[in-house]
């Protein structure tokens, strides 16, 4: 469904992101891993379009999108759930979701119905499926971090888009909150039949749902293949996992 | 036009309010008339300020522009031209809404104090086309003693126009700002990129924006000539553009009659003060401060984070 | 707010106000020169408007500098640096009264004016300002909006609404030919002076230890202060020399045109889209915006008077539109 062929990007000689290559099939959960600063958040913002390659192709669905600005990308039917929670801070949840929703439905230049009335069905299944459904009317800023994370992923889910991007989920999240993440992200491959491309750092969570892993370190994608391949890769085990967890 | 309030207090107060002004020519004098007309177009200005600035995060440093070329457009159309007087009540808006798209077109690229600083300076070009094409525009001196149709010439006649024009755009504004637009514009304050990442054309929405902006700008411009019956350069100055930020500011940038209430405040003191002290804009400066200073959501804002939604505009989307 | 300069019949949405510009030279009556274009072009016409454009520059640059390290530094959009522009002005006025009116009284008003300016700056900055770093631009720039109101009204209280004039001093008195055409022996000190600041600011910004700390807290000011340096008296440092260039400024024009209570309007946001244009925070920038500002200016009223006025703020739109972050390196 979507493949990176060789992109690459630098900011002012800096080498974000080298000759990496993906390939995420439909239906599938892929992961890509690797230590800080590797270029995972970089290599999302530039499928979905926040930056744009200095070389290399993106397709997806058998269309070229890289360098396509991110609102069309996301029409095509990627979304992103962004790594430092990026809400709409001043509306409230419902609205939060609602905006993604209306957006999907290309009500956006509807000036004179009143919203409050519209997408409802949608937005409210959404923030059911999310578990959000308790704190749809408050304003989204006033949200703990965990919850604010999840409504990132409910706000991505607004667009009801075929491949959902998660730059890190779980991130900063309680053991709780993350068990309901990792049982929304089962349900949403498996019920909804999403396919989703996420990178994270909890490998317990990485190795229990993925597909297919890939590595990245400085920007280069090392390796990619099935769980039991990347676990037992003796280059992978030295350079990441054998410090970590 | 309150359907979103859910308190049938404030809707009360509401109602009673607009029958007061109403009524109020049957006995008021007719400078507090005129004092009264005078708010309302200086509110309606605020508030179609307020919609880009407040509720889609763009800093309209020169929106005057538009309030004075819709006010230059109709005294123009009325004293240079033949054409039915209706025209140009029409026609000043439109002209103002066209100006603002097409400087958006300009500006819009930009954010923040650069999109503000870029949109002075093109006002301030417009100004000084107006300020110095003494023949077409009448320069300095501006243009004095515009024939306006005989029923709204009168003081009482042009309350009643002014009140009722500027409650349909009122009201027409507040729908929009409850409109999915509205809804989406909001998101783009809030958080532009997120805003991009849902589907979102940014530039093109801002661009609308600008347009509504400009148009009820424009409304207020054609008013202003109403009640005033001449237009003058300092209508496209920058100092009316920050003041109308100021009135924004002041009544809370946040909430929808905000704007209102700091323009009616800043009428009501200029005047007022005007009497006692020739300093009033001293005054005005040292309230102005410790408002800043104390309440920097504004005095409505204040309000509503203290005990909830007053005249605000989310409506509370309990499930 | 009234102007009592040109009394005004009109009513008082908004106030009226007067523009006196900084044109070095007598004010052209616009509607004799309506219909003339272009009908002034000989060289030395067009020599001497360059030359009198560069002085005017001159005044520009001293301002906008001023203005640049403000908004480049403090991120302060000071509404109010006219103003203070404008105190200098009145404050070199009434020292030169009290020192006799005459030459004498020129150079000491030249060195204490703008000494005023810096003290009322720092009593403002530690007053209120400091406490005010965080906020929003948006509060900033309504705040320091207040503050050109309030210094409006005391500049009224003080000096009341009559324009003052102040003498150049004897020897800066007169003109002397140039290419045939007169040229004021005032304007060439301002050539003079401009260079000199311009030295003098590029030292204290690179080669002096507060320099170059403030240069550093113009880009990341957390990072300053985790050095252990006292950001805020680093930052008081900063605005009193912006606000001291204001009045420097103030105090160099007051010579060459009525001092009155417009000053400020015009002035600020000429200053504005000169630091703008030239890169916020970037002192060679804001040469060279004024430089353009100034050439424009005097091109403008040479080749089409009526709308000389027009000619910079369409330089700048160009310039903004091609380059908005400005033509030199910013600091944000």
């Amino acid at each position: 469904m979507l493949s990176v062929q060789a992109v690459t990007k630098s900011f002012d000689h800096f080498v974000a992101v080298s000759e990496a290559n993906l390939e995420v099939e439909k239906g599938s959960v892929v992961a890509v891993i690797g230590p800080n600063g590797a270029g995972k958040s970089t290599l999302f913002k530039l499928i979905t379009g926040h930056l744009k390659p200095d070389r290399g192709r993106i397709i997806f669905k058998g269309e070229e999108v890289a360098g396509l600005p991110p609102h069309a990308i996301c029409r095509k039917g990627i979304s992103l759930s962004y790594q430092i929670v990026n809400i709409f801070s001043r509306l409230t949840v419902f609205e939060n979701v609602q905006a993604a929703v209306l957006s999907h439905q290309k009500r956006t230049y509807n000036l004179f119905s009143p919203a409050r009335n519209l997408a409802v069905k949608a937005t409210c299944e959404i923030l059911e499926a999310v578990g959000l459904s308790g704190t749809a009317g408050r304003i989204s800023g006033t949200l703990s971090h965990g919850e604010q994370k999840v409504l990132e992923i409910a706000i991505a889910l607004g667009n009801d888009p075929e491949l959902l991007i998660l730059d890190e989920p779980t991130a900063g999240m309680s053991p709780e909150e993350t068990f309901a993440t990792i049982g929304l992200i089962n349900r949403l491959t498996k019920e909804m039949g999403l396919t989703i491309l996420f990178c994270e750092h909890d490998m317990e969570l990485v190795f229990s749902i993925a597909h297919r892993i890939m590595v990245m370190q400085q920007g280069v994608s090392i390796i990619e293949g099935d769980p039991d391949e990347i676990r037992n890769n003796k280059q992978v085990q030295e350079a990441y996992l054998g410090g970590s967890d | 036009m309150f359907n979103g309030f859910r308190n049938w207090k404030l809707l009360v107060l509401g109602v009673g309010f607009a029958v007061i002004l109403a009524v109020a020519p049957l006995f008021l004098a007719r400078f507090y008339v005129y004092f009264l007309a005078l708010i309302v177009v200086t509110g309606l200005l605020a508030t179609s300020l307020n919609m880009v600035l407040g509720f889609g995060g763009m800093y309209q440093f020169h929106h005057a522009v538009f309030f004075g070329v819709g006010a230059y457009a109709l005294a123009l159309m009325l004293t240079k031209t033949s054409l039915p007087q209706f025209l140009g009540f029409i026609v000043g808006p439109v002209i103002a809404s066209v100006l603002a798209f097409l400087m958006g077109l300009i500006c819009v690229r930009l954010s923040k104090l650069y999109f503000g600083m870029l949109q002075i300076s093109l006002g301030s070009l417009v100004w000084a086309l107006v300020f110095r094409w003494y023949s077409f525009t009448g320069g300095d001196d501006g243009i004095h003693g515009v024939p306006l149709p005989a029923m709204i010439s009168s003081i009482t006649g042009s309350y009643y126009f002014t009140l009722i024009v500027a409650g349909m755009s009122l009201a027409l504004m507040y729908t929009i700002i409850n409109s999915p637009f509205g809804r989406i514009f909001q998101a783009i304050r809030d958080n532009p990129e997120r805003s991009a990442g849902i589907g979102v054309n940014v530039r093109a929405h801002q661009l609308v924006g600008e347009l509504i902006a400009g148009f009820f700008g424009g409304v207020a411009g054609i008013l202003f000539v109403t009640v005033e019956g001449s237009v003058f350069p300092d209508l496209l100055y920058w100092h009316l553009s920050l003041e109308i930020l100021i009135m924004c500011l002041l009544g809370g940038w946040f909430t929808f009659w905000g704007p209102m209430l700091g323009a009616a405040f800043i009428v009501t003191l200029r005047t007022v003060v005007g009497v006692y002290t020739e300093y009033w804009t001293l005054v005005l400066a040292i309230i102005l401060m410790l408002l800043i200073y104390f309440l920097p959501q504004g005095v409505l804002g204040y309000f509503q984070e203290r005990f909830g939604s007053r005249g605000a505009v989310r409506s509370r989307e309990d499930k | 707010m009234h102007s009592e300069a040109e009394p005004r019949n009109k009513k008082q949405l908004p106030y009226p106000v007067s523009k006196n510009r900084v044109y070095i030279g007598p004010e052209p009556n616009w509607k004799v020169l309506e219909m003339e274009f272009a009908s002034h072009i000989t060289v030395s016409a067009l020599g001497q408007q360059l030359l009198v454009g560069l002085s005017r520059t001159t005044i520009l640059f001293i301002v906008a500098s001023g203005l640049s390290l403000v908004l480049g530094v403090l991120r302060i959009p000071n509404v109010a640096h006219g103003s203070l522009y404008m105190i200098g002005a009145f404050l070199a006025y009434s020292i030169n009264v009290f020192f006799g009116g005459g030459s004498t009284g020129f150079w000491v008003a030249l060195v204490l004016a703008p000494l005023g300016v810096a003290l009322i700056s720092l009593a403002v900055e530690r007053g209120l300002f400091c406490h005010l770093y965080d906020r929003e631009h948006l509060m900033l720039l309504l705040f320091t909006f207040s503050f050109m109101l309030l210094f409006r009204d005391l500049v009224k209280l003080v000096w009341g609404s009559d324009y003052r004039s102040l003498a150049a001093p004897d020897m800066l008195q007169g003109s002397f030919s140039f290419f045939g055409m007169p040229f004021p022996r005032y304007n060439l000190f301002l050539l003079i002076v401009g260079p000199l600041v311009a030295v003098g600011l590029w030292f204290l910004t690179n080669k002096t230890k507060v320099g170059k700390i403030s240069r550093a807290a113009a880009v990341d000011r957390e990072m300053v202060g985790a050095v252990g340096i006292n950001v805020s008296w680093v930052f008081a440092f900063v605005f009193v020399i912006g606000c001291f260039l204001a009045g420097l400024g103030g105090a160099l024009v007051a010579p060459t045109q009525n001092i009155n209570q417009g000053m400020d309007h015009t002035l600020i946001i000429e200053a504005f889209l000169i630091v703008i244009v030239g890169g916020l925070g970037n002192m060679w920038g804001a040469l060279l915006g004024a430089l353009i500002f100034g050439l424009t200016d005097s091109i403008g009223i040479l080749v089409w008077p009526q709308f000389a006025i027009v000619f910079p703020y369409l330089a700048v739109i160009v310039i903004l539109v091609f380059r908005p972050k400005g033509l030199l390196k910013a600091t944000w």
